[in-house]
């Protein structure tokens, strides 16, 4: 440690990144309300009194600030540009997991929340997608790393797919992990997207990182936080509709195109309009919707003295949503503590567990997805309260338990060899594990009863060295020194069985055979059909690195790191990757404008790194294997011919050969921040450039192959763009009106740049790669209107044929699809590159206002530029295929039976058509799912300052109340009911709960 | 003091990481696959890959019901109720742009069998070399399942596509693109392969048989029997394969050899092979049924046996055919409509099918509900464990190629287009004996070619035949100008996957469909 660092140092270890967590936090006592901001500003201000005015230090959270800049630590530490949130302002808000926490509040990131259900999975992309995603389990690789006190949290793996037919929910509680931390103990989030910083953190932070650091055990006098809030989520009004709505939408279609036979096929439902189930009352609403509350308490504790202090904190909340009774309860216990027992050493630690029950919904779509057992969809259910209250009667009997428990912590310890020398080791680990037990009686499957139980669970454990040296050279030139070593080892792995046809609906259980030796070992005793899979994988990364930081003077900071990571999902002669990472930073300010009045700080920097990107499965290390997979499309998982198992290559997942090797990824990264007006106005710029290189794409192999695809390096995919923060202090009046605004945005260009083998276009199913266009394109067809007569219809005049679709001749009633290229045959090469799945542009904009004790807060979030495919759309028109598909598409959930004004219309179709006219991938019924949102308002007053309790002396530090409305209004020209409540692939399908209103009204004291 | 206390913690420290050995960590061995260097070395792996083939070879008749949408609907007797991609199969629209369609007309699937034989072929022989409970006869008997496997999908693929590029070879790990090759070469090379496979291939496994005697793989006949390829498997495609090429001169020797050498499938603890009884066929009755669980009558066939866990909703023709009251579903997916079922089933004797006089009751073997204006195909009814009626929809019945009655029947086909008409006569008889209708008499004045696929028709409906049988009937017959001009112009194939089509751009669309 250096002379000047000294003087700070009990305040810089608290805001310090420690990579283990080794914050020395025991020396001073601080602030937690300043903690967000950069420490240089802290630094100053961290042994003033308290300023527990929480709207003070909000303005120089957003910037985007190295809160290390010029600062040497004591241990590792992870150095460079991130964004920051207002986390004091959303602890107003009642969010439930760090996606939402996100949302909105950092630029360049993007979240997708595609159900209002609470707990669900979500999604977040930082600065672009870097791999197409056309599929569920794509999302997977393309989720930041998020770290808990320097604990990189372990996720579910996307492998339980493989034995999934749908891959609408994980099999499994399919519980959002990151719902685990709580907001009111978190001191700081932060998103780390510069190079140099991830490069710190290695391979593990490839698609960027999200660091949350938990307020922290100081010492001092006890002091005690309490909030709680309660609220209510009131009930959704639902256009309702029955049978005669729909005979009114289908007349058309049967009287421009049926057939009598088409006519004596028309849906036994709607036949008989004097049918009462479903020509009668459409109330069914009065039952799906309930006005809910929610409500959470939390305590946090802390205390201790210098040598040894500690921190406890405990909470209890439900969230939940408005339909269908879905819900979450969530309790955590988070306790840590910090020891000195000499003072060269330092001994940190924490312990954070929860528990997670969730309430899922009823809806046909998951339970039939997740039994895979589809019975008659002849009959849906009925629009009326009195039947669907028998549905839900039937439905009492269901078990669906959904928990999972989590615990994750760390112990580190610190020695500080001389004041220049320091070496930590810490130790860290994350231990997950979701169960679901499951039953289904037979009174709502079509007389067969189901059953499943799954248990799985996810482990990691990290042991962490960094050996810092640091070293003077007369008074400019300051050079720090790291070494570093970790080991990180993963172990996935699930238990899951599914039942059919138990001997009745009272043995909710699939109980087994226990004896190892009996050849029915695990096979239930004379009750359901079992289906049993279990699968294990294991994951280890073993990481070098050296990091240096030159400082000259104030002006100029050089970094550099190098680092080299081996992980054994890479092929053995392919595990090693050496990467280096670079970046300069220049005060201008203090360069050229040291007696500027108007700049109190203009910074430029540069930085460059590559990472290496690690596979999230298992497969690719091993080279030319051979695997167990005869299923089809239909019927994936089927094991075993004649009771035997056979063993073939991969043919329906792919040829994985030799030479596959590690992708990495580079960044460059280049930003100008300010502060301005005395520290009235200050934003930053930040221009990237991130190029996720030779990565591994499945493609189609030629089918006489016999295999599906082959995986292949060499997908190059660029994401630029610009992301900018700006903040303001717009009206400063210390005594009276305060308004203070601060706006996020993110820009977003995404191309891909190869494709494997030098192709320039590349064909998946129903999606197309082309060099030069997004990866989040769209590939569909172009359609034009409808033809009224077949003489409409265009004639070939060197053949005499009629314009077909895939060789089918269009007809009176099909749509006018583009012929591109002029062959008179619509084709796949008939296609465009139209819209696309990822916002151009995502952001946030806060606005705070404060008037003596009142403050008044709000907070819209947008994203611009994405486009949908409608399928709610498609397949409301396309009823004819959908209804006798008898396909997982075919179910008609009973939030079907409601209509909206913003309802589209389209043309109408010869629905019986062999080209399938509202066939999805077609631009008809894509539509921009632009959105801005009011996603919350909050009104608050502090009544520890007010008058009347400074009188009474009561004690508090603080007691605020309020009164926060979330997801209150929403601009979109999109059709459907949310524009959030798309999936992953872009498809919105209309099935997710809506994302509702909800009104909390809370207190917060510190004593 | 406290700078030494230090260094020896980090000296402790230092040495507990040091003695992470960085390869240890880093070699995970997968437990989720069989890497290249472990595999081809023991027993065990022969057994899993032969295995795997069939596997393979299952799938890919089954597959989204290939092996029924493909063989049963195409100018069938079966009607939509109201699937229309169903209808657009039936009707002949082939290049109708519907999911399922797309998906049944990629031949890939049957590629997988061809890669993982041509593969099995190749590199079994190594396990000879490392395992010397793998002897070289295991090995050759092994090898001959392989390639008649591989013979048999080129032979069902061209049925479907006509011209398919053949492959010979497992190319493993190198893929290049290959062109259609003529139907003939294709068939040529399939027959050539079969008669290999004959001479090395047992007549029962795991038992008496004198060319295979002892366990096989540990298990004996009953466990064998109705799941492998035997000599017999192979003659019956070999016969299927000349009768496919109108040369009817080596399927009538074929099924000579089959017919002759029946019984030898018989004994040694399994079912053995015999004619059916008409509710042995339908009703289970004996457990004699040649579509649940694995029989010996299932020459060419493919079980999927519910103890096994192998219950699937799809790839069963129960799937779309069955309804209530049966299962519980409200409609079939498909039915034959009653008009059809008067002109198929003509004799007031037929057990598989007729109306009392009389009485006016009707047989249920093949259709249930009669009087209702879907009536149920209820021939095939393999639910759960074996059941014939039931609510869990979870089917069993095996994919079956070919059984006694039909290649006896084939023997019929065959002498009958040699005009060998007595010998045909007797054929066909032999084949419908336990039917209940009077022998076929050549002075009936019914043309016996014709009665001979009458016969088909109502002995195999909803056996995936109907279409095939269409086909080597018009070319027997030539008197359908329109079948005719079908045959001509290659409308009798099926159109390939656009996802064929965009993977290799050698393989062209057959004109017919363009």
């Amino acid at each position: 440690m250096v002379k000047n660092n000294k003087v700070f140092l009990g305040a810089l270890l608290c805001s310090t990144f420690s990579f283990f967590n080794v914050h020395a936090y025991a020396v001073v006592k601080i602030d937690t309300a300043l903690l967000n901001k950069s420490s240089k500003n802290y630094a100053l201000r961290a042994n003033k009194p308290k300023q527990t005015s929480l709207q003070k230090s909000k303005m120089s959270d957003t910037l985007l600030q190295d809160s290390l800049k010029g600062v040497l630590k004591s241990n590792f530490v992870l150095k460079g540009k991130r964004d920051s949130i207002q986390i004091a302002l959303l602890r107003n808000v009642p969010n439930l997991s760090v996606q939402q926490i996100l949302k909105g509040n950092v630029a360049g990131l993007f979240v997708q929340e595609n159900t209002g259900e609470p707990g669900t999975e979500q999604s977040m992309i930082i600065q672009g997608a870097s791999a197409p995603i056309f599929t569920k389990r794509d999302v997977y690789s393309l989720q930041p790393a998020v770290y808990i006190n320097g604990v990189y949290l372990i996720q579910d793996n996307p492998f339980a797919y493989d034995v999934q037919k749908y891959d609408y929910n994980r099999i499994g509680p399919a519980t959002n992990l990151l719902a685990n931390i709580d907001i009111d103990n978190i001191l700081s989030i932060e998103l780390i997207k510069d190079p140099v910083a991830l490069a710190k953190l290695g391979p593990n932070a490839s698609n960027g990182a999200i660091w949350i650091t938990t307020k922290a055990a100081k010492s001092g006098l006890r002091e005690i936080s309490l909030n709680t809030y309660a609220g209510i989520i009131p009930k959704n009004h639902a256009q309702t509709v029955n049978g005669a709505f729909e005979n009114k939408f289908r007349a058309p279609f049967y009287q421009n195109y049926a057939s009598a036979a088409n006519y004596s096929n028309y849906a036994s439902f709607l036949r008989d309009s004097t049918n009462l189930d479903y020509f009668g009352k459409s109330n069914w609403n009065d039952l799906y919707f309930n006005n809910t509350p929610i409500y959470a308490a939390n305590l946090g504790i802390t205390g201790g003295t210098e040598r040894a202090n500690f921190r406890f904190y405990g909470t209890g909340m439900r969230n939940a949503s408005n339909a269908d009774e879905t819900s979450l309860d969530k309790y955590n216990a988070f306790f840590a503590i910090n020891m000195l027992p000499f003072k060269w050493m330092t001994v940190s630690s924490f312990l954070n567990a929860s528990r997670m029950d969730r309430n899922r919904n009823k809806s046909l779509r998951d339970r039939f997805a997740e039994v895979r057992y589809l019975p008659d969809f002849a009959n849906p259910l009925s629009p009326n309260k009195a039947n669907y209250q028998l549905f839900l009667d039937e439905y009492n009997k269901v078990v669906d338990d959904n928990r999972n428990n989590l615990l994750n912590g760390s112990l580190s310890l610190n020695l500080k060899f001389t004041p220049n020398l320091n070496f930590t080791t810490a130790v860290l680990f994350d231990y997950n594990e979701g169960l679901r037990d499951l039953f289904y009686p037979s009174t709502i499957m079509d007389g067969v009863n189901f059953v499943s139980g799954f248990f799985g669970y996810n482990q990691r454990f990290a042991l962490n060295n960094v050996l810092s040296y640091q070293y003077r050279l007369k008074n400019d030139h300051v050079f720090s020194f790291d070494l570093g070593q970790a080991v990180q080892t993963d172990g996935y792995k699930y238990n899951y069985a599914r039942g059919y046809n138990g001997n009745s609906d009272f043995i909710k259980i699939n109980v087994v055979k226990g004896d190892p030796d009996n050849a029915n070992y695990l096979n239930a005793i004379n009750n359901f059909y079992l289906f049993r899979y279990t699968d294990k994988m294991q994951a280890s990364l073993m990481s070098f690195y050296g990091a240096v930081k030159y400082g000259y003077k104030d002006l100029l900071n050089v970094s550099a790191v190098l680092r080299r990571d081996g992980t054994s999902n890479g092929q053995p002669d392919n595990r090693w990757i050496t990467t280096p990472a670079f970046s300069i930073d220049w005060s201008l300010k203090n360069q050229f404008l040291k007696n500027d009045k108007f700049f109190n700080a203009l910074n430029v920097e540069a930085s460059w790194s590559r990472l290496a990107k690690i596979f999230l499965d298992d497969r690719f290390g091993a080279g030319p294997q051979y695997r167990t997979e005869y299923g089809w499309y239909e019927e994936p998982t089927i094991p075993t011919f004649g009771g035997f198992q056979g063993i073939s290559r991969p043919y329906n997942t792919g040829w994985v050969g030799y030479g596959i090797k590690l992708p990495h990824v580079d960044r460059l990264n280049l930003t100008v921040s300010s502060a301005m007006l005395n520290n009235r106005i200050s934003g930053a710029i930040s221009l990237y450039s991130k190029d996720d290189k030779n990565q591994l794409l499945n493609i189609p192999l030629s089918a006489e192959s016999g295999y599906a695809s082959i995986y292949k390096n060499g997908m190059d995919i660029n994401n630029k763009g610009i992301d900018l923060l700006i903040s303001a202090q717009v009206i400063k009046n210390d005594k009276k009106l305060n308004w203070t605004t601060a706006l996020n945005l993110g820009f977003n260009k995404n191309q891909v740049k190869t494709l494997p083998d030098g192709l320039s276009e590349l064909v998946i199913e129903n999606n197309k790669l082309q060099v030069g266009k997004s990866v989040g394109a769209y590939w569909l067809y172009v359609n034009n209107g409808i033809y009224k007569t077949d003489g409409e219809v265009p004639t070939n005049p060197g053949t005499g044929q009629k314009l077909a679709f895939n060789g089918l001749a269009l007809k009176a009633g099909d749509p006018k699809w583009v012929d591109y290229n002029g062959d008179y045959n619509i084709t796949d090469a008939d296609k465009q590159f139209i819209g696309d799945r990822l916002p151009k542009l995502v952001g946030g904009w806060n606005n705070n206002f404060t008037y003596k004790n009142f403050d008044l807060n709000f907070h819209f979030l947008f994203a611009v530029g994405q486009s949908a495919i409608n399928q709610f759309d498609a397949s409301r028109y396309d009823f004819i295929n959908r209804e006798s598909a008898r396909d997982i598409n075919s179910v008609k959930e009973i939030t079907s039976w409601q209509t909206s004004d913003n309802l589209k219309n389209y043309p109408i179709y010869n629905v019986w058509s062999n080209v399938i006219p509202y066939r999805a991938d077609q631009d008809l019924f894509l539509e921009s799912a632009s959105y801005v949102k009011l996603r919350s308002v909050t009104l608050g007053y502090d009544l520890a300052q007010s008058k009347f309790a400074e009188k009474a002396k009561l004690g508090f530090r603080r007691a605020y109340i309020y009164l926060t409305g979330t997801n209150l209004l929403t601009f979109t020209k999109f059709s459907g009911t949310d524009p959030e409540l798309i999936n992953y692939n872009g498809i919105y399908s209309g099935t997710s709960l809506p994302i509702a209103r909800t009104f909390v009204l809370g207190v917060k004291l510190d004593l | 003091m406290r700078l030494k206390t230090s260094f020896v913690i980090l000296t402790i420290v230092v040495t507990t990481c040091a003695n992470f050995s960085c390869k240890k960590v880093l070699d995970v061995n997968s437990t989720r696959l069989a890497s290249e260097e472990n595999l081809w070395r023991k027993q065990e792996d022969a057994k899993g890959a032969l295995i795997g083939i069939y596997t393979l070879m299952r799938t890919a008749m089954v597959a989204d019901n290939t092996h029924w949408l493909m063989g049963d609907l195409r100018q069938g007797d079966f009607v939509s109720t109201n699937r229309s991609d169903l209808k657009a199969i039936i009707d002949g629209q082939l290049n109708a742009s519907y999911p399922v369609m797309n998906r049944i007309t990629n031949w890939r699937r049957f590629y997988s069998v061809i890669n993982a034989a041509s593969l099995f072929i190749e590199r079994s022989r190594e396990i000879v070399a490392n395992d010397p409970r793998y002897t070289r006869i295991n090995n050759e008997v092994d090898v001959a399942q392989a390639r008649a496997l591989r013979a048999f999908a080129y032979f069902y693929m061209c049925r479907i596509w006509g011209d398919v590029p053949l492959l010979i070879t497992s190319h493993d790990g190198e893929f290049t693109t290959h062109p259609r090759t003529s139907q003939d070469k294709v068939l040529a090379f399939a027959t050539s392969e079969l008669i290999t496979a004959t001479k090395v291939l047992p007549f029962r496994y795991g038992g008496t048989d004198p060319i295979l005697p002892g366990l096989y793989y540990g298990s004996s006949w009953t466990t064998w029997n109705g799941v492998l390829f035997t000599k017999l498997s192979a003659y019956a495609i070999l016969a299927h394969i000349a009768a496919w090429q109108n040369n009817y001169l080596d399927c009538e020797t074929y099924t000579k050899y089959f017919l002759d050498n029946s019984l030898q499938l018989n004994g040694d603890g399994s079912f053995g092979v015999k004619f059916i009884t008409t509710d042995e066929l339908t009703e289970n009755v004996n457990a004699y049924s040649p579509f649940a669980f694995k029989r010996a009558v299932q020459i060419v066939g493919f079980g999927f046996e519910y103890g096994n866990g192998e219950a699937t909703a799809n790839g069963h023709i129960e799937q779309l055919t069955l309804a209530k009251p049966i299962i519980l579903k409200e409609y079939p997916e498909i039915f034959v409509p009653k008009d059809t079922i008067r002109k198929v089933f003509t004799s007031a004797t037929d057990n598989r099918f007729s109306i009392d006089p009389l009485t006016k009751l009707y047989r249920t073997n093949y259709f249930t509900n009669y009087a209702s204006e879907q009536p149920i195909f209820s021939k095939i009814k393999v639910i759960g464990e074996a059941q014939t009626s039931g609510n869990f929809a979870f089917f069993t019945s095996a994919v079956l190629f070919t059984r006694l009655e039909e290649v006896t029947l084939l023997r019929a086909e065959a002498l009958a287009a040699l005009g060998m008409d007595n010998d045909a006569a007797t054929a066909l008889n032999q084949a419908s004996a336990l039917r209940g209708n009077p022998s076929f008499s050549l002075n009936s004045g019914v043309n016996i070619i014709d009665a001979i696929f009458a016969e088909r028709r109502r002995e195999l409906m909803g056996e995936g035949w109907r279409w095939y049988d269409l086909i080597r009937y018009n070319k027997l017959k030539k008197n359908n100008p329109a079948f005719m001009a079908l045959i001509d112009k290659g409308g009798i194939y099926w159109p390939v996957s656009k996802d064929v089509l965009n993977a290799n751009n050698k393989i062209k669309q057959h004109p017919f469909w363009n």
